[in-house]
């Protein structure tokens, strides 16, 4: 953190030792006949980071990619900046706001510590992502991202969240790899929904315990599921 | 196994491997158009696949499609049938000794219920007919197809009396079969033969003429005292007019194994291994699993 420009009045009150004598109001000192000292509200310019996953698994989508709406949500964020706020990005080259490379190839662990490393205490940092590859040894370092940033998460919402567009036996090819033949049954349907269901839940109780709050990034609307985040209405 | 056209089955292989490289092309087609996820590791964890699905139909494919090659190639199957024109006279002992009780209930009560297990068991179309013989023999029922004119007669069988004239019936027997067929002789007995003609001649006569007799020795060995004599069985004789005759011989001691012992008989005289023309049925199968494949395949979005 750092001072910004602007200053705002909120009070006198008596001096208490330790008070910055250059806030002490010596004509209301005069008027009281003891030391008074000026409160302030100081205005303090906040860092905006945003940390994106934007590898292929979020390049997928029903009716546009989940990168998509990522971007919308980020531009939303930093759409929040006032005046002296810095914005940052953390991951791939990208236009705009100045950035802290990551890698060629987005990969969250380098991301995330590369966050730890590069943002100042206190930022405000969104990060999103499907989040697949977080697992239980990614904890010791969310929490400590966690304590030294003011870290929020948005979990893409699964494309097929609301069902298996497809059935019988079906292809499948990863975005990042990967393929799988399999029978798609009603069977399958219910557990992927469960699945997916799970996922998500276990995603949200691991940022907790790191300190984060999360929300869900949906496909269809990337400002929206930000407002959602922090219960700001439309 | 047999085929009337045996270079069928290379044509059929030739066919399945273009099918099998038509099938390739088609699969490979499917891929290029294959659904895109975003991560297939967590996809596969979720829905847990269950590959012996595939493996099924890829099975039907192959099976349908050898049982067509097969059944087009003209198999025949060495399989039981019944045997044409088979003729079958029971030759059933009703000599006083019949009345013994080492058997349960009686000797001629084992036999008669044997007998009749025998005529149920029988395959249609073999003609069976029935001899009693004592102090002579006598035709209860002529050879015929129709089983419940059989086990009427069977019911018919007079109660155990007088003497044991095997060779009477044999002879009685020879006279009723007609010249050409499949003959067999089925001869129950717990005796010796004392009146009438030779048996052994009459064995002689059979095994001449390809007529196998099947004797079955019924009693334990030492028997009851009836009227006075032992009931003791020749099995000597008996194996002797087996032999001769090109039949068996076997010995019962009680109901259960004259019942089993004629049911080994009825299926050795009534049934016999024929090349069968198998083709339609092959055809037909593969056919039918064809289809059945063809619909699980639509089913589960798979064609081929």
């Amino acid at each position: 953190m750092y001072r910004g420009d602007g200053y705002e009045f909120v009070e006198l009150r008596a001096y208490v030792p330790g008070d910055d004598v250059r806030r002490i109001d010596w004509a209301a000192t005069a008027r009281a006949g003891e030391l008074q000292t000026r409160v302030v509200l100081e205005d303090v310019a906040l860092t905006l980071a945003v940390l994106i996953d934007d590898s292929a698994s979020m390049q997928v989508g029903r009716s546009r990619t989940l990168l998509t709406a990522a971007e919308e949500a980020a531009t939303a964020w930093f759409g929040t900046a006032r005046g002296g706020d810095r914005l940052l990005r953390v991951g791939s080259d990208h236009a705009g706001p100045p950035h802290v490379p990551v890698a060629t190839a987005f990969e969250m662990r380098r991301a995330l510590e590369t966050a730890r490393a590069a943002l100042r205490r206190g930022t405000a940092l969104l990060a999103i992502g499907d989040w697949y590859e977080l697992d239980d040894r990614y904890d010791d370092l969310l929490a400590n991202l966690g304590a030294w940033c003011d870290c929020t998460a948005m979990i893409a919402r699964d494309p097929w969240y609301d069902g298996m567009p497809v059935g019988g036996i079906v292809r499948f090819a990863g975005a990042e790899g990967g393929m799988l033949r399999a029978f798609v049954g009603a069977r399958e349907r219910a557990a992927f929904a469960a699945a997916v269901r799970a996922r998500e839940d276990v995603l949200a109780q691991r940022f907790a315990r790191a300190g984060w709050r999360s929300g869900i990034l949906h496909e269809s609307d990337g400002v929206a599921s930000l407002r959602a985040v922090f219960g700001v209405p439309a | 196994m047999t085929f009337d056209a045996p270079w069928v089955l290379a044509v059929g292989a030739v066919v399945a491997i273009g099918l099998t490289w038509i099938y390739r092309l088609a699969e490979n087609r499917i891929g290029a158009q294959a659904l895109r996820y975003s991560n297939v590791a967590f996809l596969a964890s979720a829905i847990h696949p269950r590959p012996w699905l595939t493996r099924i139909l890829n099975a039907g494919w192959i099976v349908a499609l050898c049982a067509v090659v097969v059944g087009l190639a003209g198999p025949h199957l060495r399989l039981p049938v019944p045997v044409a024109n088979g003729n079958v006279f029971i030759c059933i002992d009703t000599s006083g000794s019949m009345a013994s009780t080492d058997v349960s209930p009686t000797r001629a009560a084992a036999s008669q219920a044997a007998a009749r297990a025998f005529v149920e068991d029988a395959p249609a179309g073999i003609k069976i007919g029935l001899i009693t013989f004592s102090g002579n023999a006598e035709l209860i029922a002529p050879l015929n197809a129709n089983k419940d004119t059989t086990l009427a007669a069977i019911d018919q069988i007079p109660s155990p009396n007088g003497a044991t004239a095997i060779g009477d019936a044999l002879r009685l027997a020879a006279t009723q079969f007609p010249p050409a067929g499949h003959n067999v002789v089925v001869l129950i007995t717990d005796g010796v033969n004392n009146t009438g003609v030779d048996p052994q001649e009459m064995a002689e006569y059979f095994g001449a003429h390809h007529v196998p007799i099947y004797t079955i020795g019924i009693g334990t060995p030492n028997g009851d005292i009836i009227g006075g004599e032992e009931s003791t069985i020749d099995e000597h004789a008996l194996e002797s007019y087996a032999e001769v005759s090109g039949g068996a011989y076997a010995r019962a001691e009680n109901a259960a194994q004259l019942r089993d012992a004629l049911a080994r008989l009825g299926r050795e005289t009534t049934i016999e291994h024929r090349p069968v023309a198998a083709g339609f049925g092959f055809v037909v199968a593969g056919a039918g699993l064809l289809v059945v494949t063809m619909l699980s395949g639509l089913y589960v979005g798979r064609f081929p």
